[in-house]
C-alpha cells in the first residue's frame, strides 16, 4: 500500500512538474503576444489579438474532463497511446498554458503605461521593452499567478484518473471510492492538502522575495 | 536654415484625435525653436496640449503632419535605426518618476545604457558618475521604495541623463514634490544646464516654476502658441488674457477686494485711473515716482505693493492710483504721458481700469 501512495505521488508530481514548465513555456509567450497586439501594446494588431482571445476563451469554456476527451486523438498522436501519466501531461499543459495566459496578460496590463513610454521615449526596442521592463517588473505578479495555475493543476491531475492517467487522484477514486478504503483517502487528501499548501508557501515565498 | 545650433526645431505641428463621438484638436499648427542650451519652459493650464507637445519630442506621439527637428535631424523622417539614435541623446523626466521598482536606484539609472549596449564596466562607471552627479551617491543600492519623493526625482533625472543626452524633457515633474523640494530640484536642473550645457525644455503649469529657471517661456492655450519670448518679457508684460491669468498670482498681484469690487473699465466722471506698475531691479522705482509727481503735478496714491523674482532678480509691483479725469479730452492725454514717462524708465505699466475716488 505504501508504495502504491509513494508511486502514485511520483506520478502527480511529474504530470504537475511537466505541465506547469510547458504551461509557463507555452502560456507567457502567448499573454506577451495579446499584450502586444492589444490596441495600447506595442504592435497592435486587432484581427490576431481578437482570434487569440476568442480562442483561449474557448477552450477555457469546455470542462477540464471534456477537454481530456476531446485531446484523446491529439494526445495519441504526440504522446502514442491516450492512456497513462504522460498522456495526462497534454491536457493539463493546454488547460495551464491558457490559464497562464490569462493571468500574465492581467499582470501585464497593470503594469504601468508610464514604465513601458519609459523604455519608448529611449529608443528602446520592442524586445528590450519586453524583457527590461515589463517581465522584469511583472516578475512578482507573474510568479504569484502561476502559483495559483499549479494548484489549479493539482486539482486537475485528480481527473486524469478518468483517462488511466494515474497519480493520486487516480488512486482515490480506485482505492477510496470505489473499493471504499476509507483510511487511504484520508492519507491522499492529506497528501494533497500538503502539496499545495508547499506549492503555495514556495510561491509566496518567491514572489515576495521578487519584490522591492 | 541659418540656425546650426538649434536643439529643437517644431513647425506647425498637428494633432488630432479621433474618438467615435468626437474629434479633438489637440495642437492645431505649434511651431517654436529652441537654442542649444536653453532652459525652454512651455506653460498652459491644463487640457492645453503642452504634454502631447512634450510627448512629440521623445517619439511618444506621433503629430499628424508638421516637422519636428531635433539637433538638426529629422525625427519623423528617419529610418528605425536614425530614430533610436535621435532619441537616445533625448531624456525625458516623467511626472510620475516611472522608476522601476524592482531595480536599484543605480539599476535604474542604468537602464538607457544597458538598451544602448554598453558593456558592464562601462555601465558601472556611468551610472556611478551619474549618480554623484545628482546627489545620490549614498543610495546606489536602494529601491525606489525606499525614497523620498526628491531622491526618486533625482534618480529620474540621472536616468534621464545616462546615455549622454544633450536634450532634457521634463514633464510637470514638479506637482508631486513639495516646494522645497521643486526648488532643490530645481537648481539642480540649473546646475546640470550650466556644467554641461544641457538643452532643457519643461512643461508646466505653474509660473513660479518657470520664473525660477526658464530662459524663454512659450505660452500654449488650445493647442496654440498664444504668447512666446524671454520669461521676462513675458512675466512683466503679459499680453494674453491666459499669460495674465498664469502670470497673477505669481507676483500675488490681485488687487484688494474693496477695490475690486468698485473696479470698471470704463471711467466716469472724476473716477481715479488705476494702474499697475511693474519694475526689475534695474529700474529705479522711488525717483521715478517722485519725478512723475513734480513733473505732471499729478499726486500718486500706493495702494499696495509685492515683490517677485524671475531667476535671480528681484521683481516689484506696485498698484497705484492717479486722481486723473480721463472723460476729459486732456485728462485722457495726462494718462497717456504718464504712461509713455514709466515705459521709458524701464517699468511695465498696465491700466486695471478705473475707481471712483476713495
Amino acid at each position: 500500500m505504501t508504495s502504491l501512495i509513494i508511486q502514485s505521488s511520483l506520478e502527480t508530481l511529474l504530470m504537475i512538474g511537466a505541465s506547469a514548465i510547458l504551461s509557463v513555456l507555452i502560456g507567457i509567450p502567448l499573454a506577451i503576444l495579446l499584450w502586444l497586439t492589444s490596441p495600447l501594446g506595442l504592435a497592435p494588431h486587432p484581427y490576431l489579438r481578437h482570434m487569440l482571445d476568442g480562442f483561449i476563451n474557448a477552450i477555457r469554456s469546455i470542462p477540464y474532463i471534456i477537454l481530456v476527451i476531446l485531446l484523446m486523438p491529439m494526445t495519441r498522436f504526440v504522446v502514442g497511446s491516450s492512456i497513462g501519466t504522460l498522456a495526462a501531461i497534454i491536457p493539463l499543459s493546454l488547460a495551464g498554458s491558457l490559464l497562464v495566459t490569462r493571468m500574465v496578460k492581467d499582470v501585464f496590463f497593470n503594469i504601468d503605461r508610464g514604465l513601458i513610454e519609459v523604455g519608448l521615449a529611449m529608443g528602446a526596442s520592442k524586445r528590450q521593452i519586453i524583457t527590461k521592463i515589463l517581465l522584469h517588473e511583472a516578475m512578482p505578479s507573474i510568479v504569484a499567478g502561476v502559483t495559483t495555475v499549479l494548484i489549479n493543476l493539482v486539482g486537475f491531475s485528480a481527473m486524469a484518473g478518468a483517462v488511466g492517467g494515474g497519480g493520486l487522484g487516480d488512486l482515490a477514486i480506485r482505492y477510496g471510492y470505489q473499493r471504499y478504503d476509507f483510511t487511504l483517502m484520508v492519507i491522499i487528501v492529506v497528501i494533497l492538502i500538503i502539496l499545495v499548501q508547499a506549492i503555495q508557501m514556495t510561491g509566496d515565498f518567491i514572489s515576495h522575495t521578487l519584490r522591492k | 536654415m541659418a540656425f546650426t545650433n538649434l536643439a529643437i526645431a517644431l513647425s506647425d505641428i498637428q494633432i488630432t484625435y479621433r474618438s467615435d463621438h468626437e474629434i479633438l484638436n489637440v495642437l492645431k499648427g505649434v511651431s517654436l525653436f529652441v537654442p542649444q542650451g536653453e532652459i525652454f519652459g512651455v506653460i498652459g493650464r491644463s487640457g492645453t496640449g503642452k504634454s502631447t507637445l512634450l510627448r512629440c519630442l521623445n517619439g511618444l506621439e506621433t503629430p499628424d503632419s508638421g516637422e519636428i527637428l531635433i539637433h538638426n535631424k529629422s525625427l519623423l523622417k528617419a529610418t528605425h535605426q536614425e530614430r533610436c539614435k535621435i532619441l537616445s541623446k533625448v531624456g525625458t523626466v516623467f511626472q510620475e518618476f516611472n522608476l522601476l521598482s524592482r531595480r536599484t536606484v543605480l539599476q535604474n539609472i542604468a537602464l538607457p545604457l544597458e538598451f544602448a549596449g554598453a558593456s558592464a564596466d562601462e555601465i558601472t562607471v556611468k551610472s556611478t558618475e551619474i549618480a554623484a552627479l545628482v546627489g545620490l551617491s549614498d543610495k546606489h543600492s536602494a529601491y525606489p521604495s525606499q525614497l523620498s519623493g526628491g531622491q526618486s526625482q533625482r534618480v529620474a533625472i540621472a536616468r534621464a541623463l545616462a546615455s549622454n543626452v544633450s536634450l532634457l524633457l521634463c514633464d510637470e515633474f514638479t506637482s508631486s514634490l513639495d516646494p522645497e523640494t521643486t526648488i532643490e530640484i530645481l537648481s539642480l536642473l540649473q546646475d546640470l544646464n550650466r556644467r554641461l550645457g544641457i538643452t532643457i525644455v519643461l512643461v508646466t503649469h505653474d509660473m513660479s516654476v518657470i520664473s525660477e529657471i526658464c530662459n524663454h517661456v512659450c505660452v500654449l492655450d488650445s493647442g496654440k502658441v498664444v504668447e512666446i519670448g524671454p520669461t521676462e518679457t513675458i512675466l512683466l508684460n503679459p499680453q494674453h488674457k491666459v499669460t495674465h491669468s498664469l502670470v497673477s498670482h505669481l507676483f500675488a498681484k490681485d488687487l484688494p477686494r474693496v477695490i475690486h469690487e468698485t473696479l470698471r473699465n470704463l471711467p466716469l466722471e472724476n473716477d481715479h485711473a488705476v494702474l499697475r506698475l511693474t519694475f526689475s531691479s534695474n529700474a529705479t522705482f522711488q525717483p521715478t515716482i517722485a519725478a512723475i509727481i513734480q513733473t505732471f503735478g499729478i499726486p500718486i496714491n500706493i495702494l499696495t505693493g509685492n515683490t517677485g523674482h524671475i531667476r535671480e532678480m528681484t521683481f516689484g509691483s506696485l498698484i497705484v492710483t492717479l486722481p486723473i479725469n480721463t472723460t476729459l479730452n486732456n485728462g485722457h492725454a495726462l494718462l497717456e504721458d504718464i504712461l509713455a514717462y514709466f515705459q521709458m524708465r524701464h517699468i511695465a505699466v498696465e491700466v486695471l481700469g478705473f475707481i471712483p475716488p476713495l
